[in-house]
């Protein structure tokens, strides 16, 4: 059981410390933004207080020193230095580390804990005593009664609250602390006896709180319980009222009554009250902040990945199980029937969409590591990079985004060592002795394209040719193309980095970063301009396990082509496809060089008047592909061939129709090169 | 010491007029003859895969594999599905045969080590041969079998050259 809530609090915890390093990363860049401040602080309170009550105490100990720091910051005290900064993402990282091994007390970490302790001491004192000094000026104007000021808050807890283990009276407790407080239960709403349920909370608390803190302090009282209750607070005079008979009475009133008195009744009273006691002029109360729980509706839910990844799979059976309704449904030809698997076509198409949609998350997710790398490897390589992201909001499957991680830190590290050059060398060149690094998403079709491009000094198409030369992976008279030389990187065992430093080169090349991409199904290509810079672009499938296909048939065999390929279908007579010597077609007065499937796969030709020509986007070519037959639009649920297929590298899956044929799923860019391919070579032959 | 739960359980199949057997523990189902899906470009051996409730199956020709010419299709055919591990990993893959014989138990002490000369197999893949009435029945090491890419299990010296150098599928 404990167990499980230190699971829990690990994966919260993790969560915050990463909102923490995001939030103090956009500090950086502006270091006076008032919300930033208040998250940095809602996060540390937040591991303060998980820390606490799951007995992480280091944890919770060294966040509350940090916190102070933040408090300082929070009140103006303290300016957000770079130096606070430096420290503080130290901290984060120190964090995490204390996280993994909260009990054990391994020296390095301890070492680390009472080094980073100290520093923040440090500060939070010379924030301190400008503190002090603050506070005594002020308390020489003004007498403390004046300066407080009395506060209505209206504590309504739902009744599930002390399931979370939150007892409401410690909250009240915690809030008679702060100052001057009358809290009045309201208890009204507890049940006859036979309903009550002693697990649950019917009280509702009116708090009056005469206080010299802030009004941040009384909602930071209610934290953690934020989401589970309505909370109202409001500033209802800036002098204590909880000195003033007549008010006092009020309360009693409202005691006995046991009805919340609301505010707008309450403003009412206490201007009469003012006016009557004091005839003094009234502020007005016009500065009320209201916290109010209720607008914030839960945005959102934390859920177990198995959890989602059997939803996926229920959700794949059910599209192959309604694919067979659909096929049944058109052979018996009942128009009722008809009607009803079209609608369950409807839905669960809907349903998958809906379904994929969950598991699809923005690649914002992973930012946060790579602002963190080019901040601490550029300023480890003394070079000045800024590092900028388009199009964060676009959504991939959470296991490619997992899988991305990797490839994606590894060319930035390549940017970073070897595309940027140090700022002396950047402005003899002419350029912004900052350099810049961007990374830019955006959808393309049934794709998504990440390019990650800098502004460096470009891949020197020499050396490259140089290096595959030397290690005998090209002849040295052998005639490429500048996009044939850059693919060379691609090569295992190709690294270009003349002295192999601590940051990239450690014998992983780029040909990792290619297999990796390979493996989520993407590809990747490189463009490179010597000194301008070089552009590393990926795309990558929006999911993996089900894809909108046509239905064609071969022969005897069924074939799946993915529509995101299929550009338009040509019905073409038999007689010019199979009279050509070049294998092209004219199609739409263009010329269509096209491949015949029967031909490729070793079938004998077909017997009929008409193919059918299904013209894919190739590359940046068109190029078709004659089938026998096409049979229609078809969801395919993506299931592997296996390991013993793995060679056959043009059918990337298999799907299973409705009849329980097995139909099988064309990678149409591997088919076609594979294709092309065998073309050249027996010409070279001839 | 043998294991104590080893088991000693066979179950004998035909591929043309030779017996072969397999553990029992190694075979999931034996299926009679269904519709097979070709896969295009596939090495010859690799029949297609099957719809095997749901999922995808591959198809091995083990006539191929033992150098006797393609299946030929009968009543009697059948496609054992069996649990293969390659490289750690279990792997369900159909394997065609001529004709399921029967279970058999068989005990260690009367196996017999393949010969080394003589056989027209590579040793590797023959755990034992074991003589029943007048039948010599072959022991065959089926994860051994289904998981190498060569296309035969002759013996390089038997002379034939489709033999491909041995790679792990």
């Amino acid at each position: 059981m404990i167990d499980n809530f230190k699971k829990k609090f690990i994966e919260e915890a993790t969560e915050h410390i990463q909102d923490l390093e995001q939030a103090l990363l956009e500090l950086e860049q502006n270091p006076t933004n008032k919300p930033l401040i208040e998250r940095v602080f809602r996060a540390m309170h937040s591991l303060k207080g998980g820390g606490a009550m799951f007995g992480f105490e280091k944890i919770s100990e060294f966040t509350h020193n940090l916190e102070t720091a933040y408090d300082l910051v929070r009140n103006g005290e303290m300016e957000v230095t770079n130096e606070l900064l430096n420290l503080t993402l130290a901290s984060v990282d120190h964090l995490g580390a204390l996280l993994n091994d909260d009990s054990s007390n391994s020296e390095s970490v301890m070492a680390q804990n009472a080094d980073l302790m100290k520093k923040i001491n440090e500060l939070v004192t010379a924030g301190t005593v400008k503190k002090k000094t603050v506070h005594n000026t002020i308390e020489i104007d003004e007498e403390i009664n004046t300066k407080s000021q009395t506060y209505y808050i209206q504590f309504q807890p739902n009744e599930d609250i002390m399931r979370n283990g939150t007892n409401p009276i410690f909250l009240i407790d915690e809030l008679q602390s702060l100052g001057n407080c009358v809290a009045i239960p309201i208890v009204n709403k507890i049940p006859t006896l036979d309903d009550f349920d002693p697990n649950k909370c019917y009280i509702n608390w009116e708090v009056f709180l005469a206080t010299e803190s802030n009004i941040n302090s009384i909602t930071d009282v209610f934290i953690f319980v934020e989401d589970d209750c309505l909370l109202q607070v409001n500033l209802i005079s800036d002098t204590n009222l909880l000195t003033n008979q007549l008010f006092l009475d009020k309360l009693e009133e409202i005691n006995v009554n046991q009805h919340e008195i609301g505010i707008a009744q309450l403003q009412d009273f206490i201007t009469s009250l003012t006016a009557l006691e004091t005839k003094q002029s009234n502020k007005g109360k016009d500065e009320r902040i209201s916290l109010s729980s209720k607008d914030q509706t839960i945005s959102s839910i934390r859920v177990a990945s198995d959890k989602l990844d059997q939803l996926m799979n229920l959700v794949s059976e059910l599209v192959t199980t309604q694919a067979r309704l659909t096929l049944y449904a058109e052979n018996d030809g009942q128009t009722e029937l008809l009607a009803i698997a079209e609608n369950v076509q409807k839905l669960s198409r809907q349903l998958r969409d809906n379904a994929f949609g969950i598991v699809l998350i923005p690649i914002e997710n992973m930012l946060t590591r790579f602002q963190r790398l080019v901040r601490d490897l550029s300023k480890e390589l003394k070079k000045e990079v800024v590092f900028e992201a388009e199009g964060t909001d676009t959504e991939l499957d959470k296991t490619i985004i997992e899988s991305l991680t990797d490839p994606l830190m590894h060319i930035l590290r390549n940017s970073l060592d070897h595309g940027i050059e140090l700022p002396q060398i950047r402005k003899n060149k002419g350029k912004p002795a900052e350099g810049r690094i961007l990374l830019k998403a955006f959808y393309s079709g049934a794709n998504v394209i990440l390019q990650i491009s800098d502004d460096g000094s470009g891949i020197d198409v020499n050396i490259i040719r140089a290096k595959a030369i030397q290690k005998g992976l090209i002849s040295p008279d052998a005639a490429l193309t500048k996009k044939e030389i850059l693919d060379l990187i691609f090569i295992p065992g190709f690294s270009t980095a003349t002295n192999i430093t601590d940051v990239s080169g450690r014998g992983v090349g780029m040909d990792v970063v290619k297999r990796k991409i390979a493996d989520i199904r993407g590809e990747v290509d490189v463009e490179s301009e010597l000194n301008m810079g070089t552009t590393l672009i990926i795309k990558l499938p929006l999911t993996l396990s089900i894809i909108d296909g046509l239905l064609v048939k071969v022969e005897e065999t069924f074939y799946v082509i993915p529509l995101s390929v299929i550009d338009k279908i040509y019905a073409v007579e038999h007689s010019k496809l199979t009279n050509t010597f070049n294998n092209v077609v004219v199609l739409d007065g263009e010329q269509v060089s096209f491949f015949y499937l029967r031909h490729e796969f070793e079938i004998a030709p077909f017997d009929t008047a008409y193919e059918q020509v299904i013209v894919v986007n190739y590359e940046d070519k068109r190029v078709g592909l004659a089938v026998d037959t096409v049979i229609g639009e078809y969801q395919a649920v993506l299931k592997p061939l296996g390991k013993h297929y793995k060679k056959q590298e043009i059918i990337s899956g298999a799907t299973i129709l409705g009849d329980g044929t097995i139909a099988l799923v064309m990678d149409t860019n591997k088919a076609i090169k594979q294709f092309a391919n065998k073309t050249l070579t027996t010409e070279d032959h001839k | 010491m043998k294991e104590a739960t080893k088991i000693n359980s066979y179950l004998t199949f035909k591929l043309r007029d030779e017996i072969f057997g397999a553990s029992v523990a190694k075979v999931l189902n034996i299926l009679e003859m269904i519709k097979i899906t070709k896969v295009p470009k596939a090495p010859v051996y690799m029949k297609g895969v099957i719809n095997l409730r749901g999922s995808v199956l591959p198809l091995i020709d083990t006539r191929i594999k033992f150098d006797m010419g393609e299946t030929v299709y009968t009543d009697n055919t059948c496609i054992l599905v069996l649990d293969i591990e390659i490289a750690g990993e279990t792997v369900h893959v159909g394997a065609l045969v001529d004709s399921v014989q029967e279970v058999i138990e068989i005990d260690d002490a009367d196996i017999q080590p393949s010969p080394s000369i003589g056989s027209k197999y590579k040793s590797e893949f023959i755990d034992g041969m074991v003589k029943i009435d007048n039948d010599f029945i072959m022991l065959l090491n089926m994860d051994l079998i289904f998981s190498t890419s060569e296309i035969t299990l002759l013996r390089e010296s038997s002379g034939d050259t489709q033999v491909e150098v041995e790679t792990r599928v």
